[in-house]
């Protein structure tokens, strides 16, 4: 089983499966044929409870809320191998980015996968300077995920030490008017 | 040549990539003038929580590029460059998405009538190698030096516009412009785990080894990298696992050091597993 917490309604799947299934890129879920060369051609296809070929199956089969509680696009590295690989040329990678933005917006987000809390402060980050300094990203992300951090902590010393650690963040001109732009941007987040 | 360059936000941190693209640059003829007031692409995640931000976020680079009279954007990281390109492609396809890119525009007072073609600083130096000042002389890379490319995976697909994009050699013959050769291995375009070894190190130190180990078996003793993320990865991911351990630099260093540019140009010290034997500048 995949996850724990409330049930999305059985009418909400549906209209989640249509809204996954009715348009670009998801579509193409329709013409997977099950070879299965996506889930052998991904680096991190271990630590997912499902392969995205499996991750399909459960799409098409109507398990909606299982695929998108599922950490399978979350450890999508974006490394498009099996983009390349697949025979039926399905945008297997933007899918799993579809995937990620519908389990935000659901709030199904699998709790023990920590890139939603990375790709968090990366977000902050760039609404507070425009531009990413990974010390900083690295301070954001060790609030919630400290051990992580620590055992980085040899190699930020020596980062340090060869001056390629920076502590002041670099800005863009009006970090206030980048910020306007994004909320603007993100006002028409459902209107996809 | 004068190139429109997007360093990105990793650029500045990287071991020593900044010093030699300067210096490598400088050898070759190219000016590459810095897009003024340039935002961080967003990488992959801001393509992963929305969609629209992050078109908003690569429209204002190609709206900044193209209002600064550039007509092509040169990227020297592979994250960046996929972004930027994902973008152009849904941006150059979608009139819906274009036009909600220049609704939030309006607040930076920008305004985008098409997305800016984007390269790799690798892919411009291929393309016009015969237009740059090359140095004339023997490769100076000691002769015990053996070279391996690695690509890593953004830059070589889905895009399929660098020439074999499953086995591509366009470092190789760079690198043969300057009487360079390289050892051929099969880890060339696999993934170095991107931004997934700050969270799973454990998963990604497995990514990491697979790729090394497969350069070594085949004799390469120095690997050429054209992305900050897979240098740091492959640099880093080597620390405590490895007893003899393979140095990992970027392209513009080893294409300096065999054009004979002084290592102190080429920002080496900077790198976690120190490049040995090569002659003090």
């Amino acid at each position: 089983m995949i996850g724990k917490g409330y049930c999305v309604q059985a009418d909400l799947e549906k209209k989640l499966q249509a809204e996954i299934l009715g348009r670009e890129p998801g579509n193409s879920i329709l013409t997977c044929i099950q070879c299965g060369t996506c889930s052998g051609s991904c680096p991190l296809a271990d630590a997912m409870d499902a392969g995205p070929r499996a991750l399909f199956a459960l799409i098409r089969d109507g398990q909606v809320e299982q695929a998108l509680r599922s950490n399978t696009s979350w450890y999508c590295v974006s490394c498009y191998q099996c983009m390349v690989q697949c025979p039926q040329q399905i945008p297997i990678t933007d899918i799993m980015y579809l995937l990620k933005q519908l389990s935000l917006e659901q709030g199904l987000v699998p709790r023990d996968n920590k890139m939603p809390d990375l790709y968090a402060a990366f977000e902050r980050q760039v609404n507070l300077f425009g531009k990413v300094s990974e010390a900083l990203l690295m301070a954001d992300y060790g609030i919630k995920h400290p051990l992580d951090v620590m055992a980085n902590a040899a190699a930020a010393v020596k980062l340090l030490a060869k001056g390629r650690l920076h502590l002041v963040p670099r800005k863009i001109e009006a970090p206030r008017r980048l910020q306007a732009m994004i909320d603007a941007a993100g006002q028409k987040e459902h209107a996809r | 040549m004068i190139y429109g360059f997007f360093p990105g936000c990793a650029y500045q941190a990287a071991a020593g990539y900044k010093e030699s693209v300067d210096s490598l640059c400088n050898l070759l003829g190219i000016e590459l003038r810095e897009i003024e007031d340039w935002n961080c692409c967003g990488a992959t995640a801001a393509f992963s929580c929305d969609r629209h931000k992050a078109l908003a976020l690569t429209g204002r680079l190609f709206a900044l590029a193209a209002r600064q009279g550039f007509d092509e954007i040169v990227t020297v990281c592979n994250a960046c460059y996929s972004t930027l390109k994902k973008a152009a492609k849904l941006l150059g396809s979608d009139p819906g998405l274009l036009e909600n890119v220049n609704r939030s525009l309006k607040a930076e007072s920008l305004e985008l009538s098409a997305p800016v073609p984007v390269k790799h600083l690798l892919e411009v130096m291929f393309r016009d190698r015969e237009k740059l000042s090359w140095p004339e002389g023997p490769c100076r890379l000691p002769k015990d030096i053996k070279v391996a490319t690695y690509y890593g995976c953004q830059l070589t697909r889905p895009w399929q516009n660098v020439p074999r994009a499953l086995r591509p050699d366009l470092m190789e013959q760079l690198f043969t412009v300057a009487g360079l050769e390289t050892v051929d291995h099969s880890a060339r375009t696999l993934c170095c785990g991107a931004s997934h070894a700050v969270a799973y190190p454990g998963q990604c130190r497995v990514l990491v080894s697979r790729i090394v180990n497969e350069i070594k078996a085949k004799g390469g003793t120095l690997v050429a990298t054209i992305c900050p993320l897979c240098q740091f990865n492959l640099d880093q991911g080597q620390h405590g696992s490895y007893r003899a351990k393979l140095p990992v630099a970027y392209f513009t260093q080893v294409l300096g050091l065999a054009l004979g540019l002084p290592p102190a140009e080429l920002g080496l010290k900077k790198l976690l597993v120190p490049l040995k034997n090569i002659p003090a500048g």
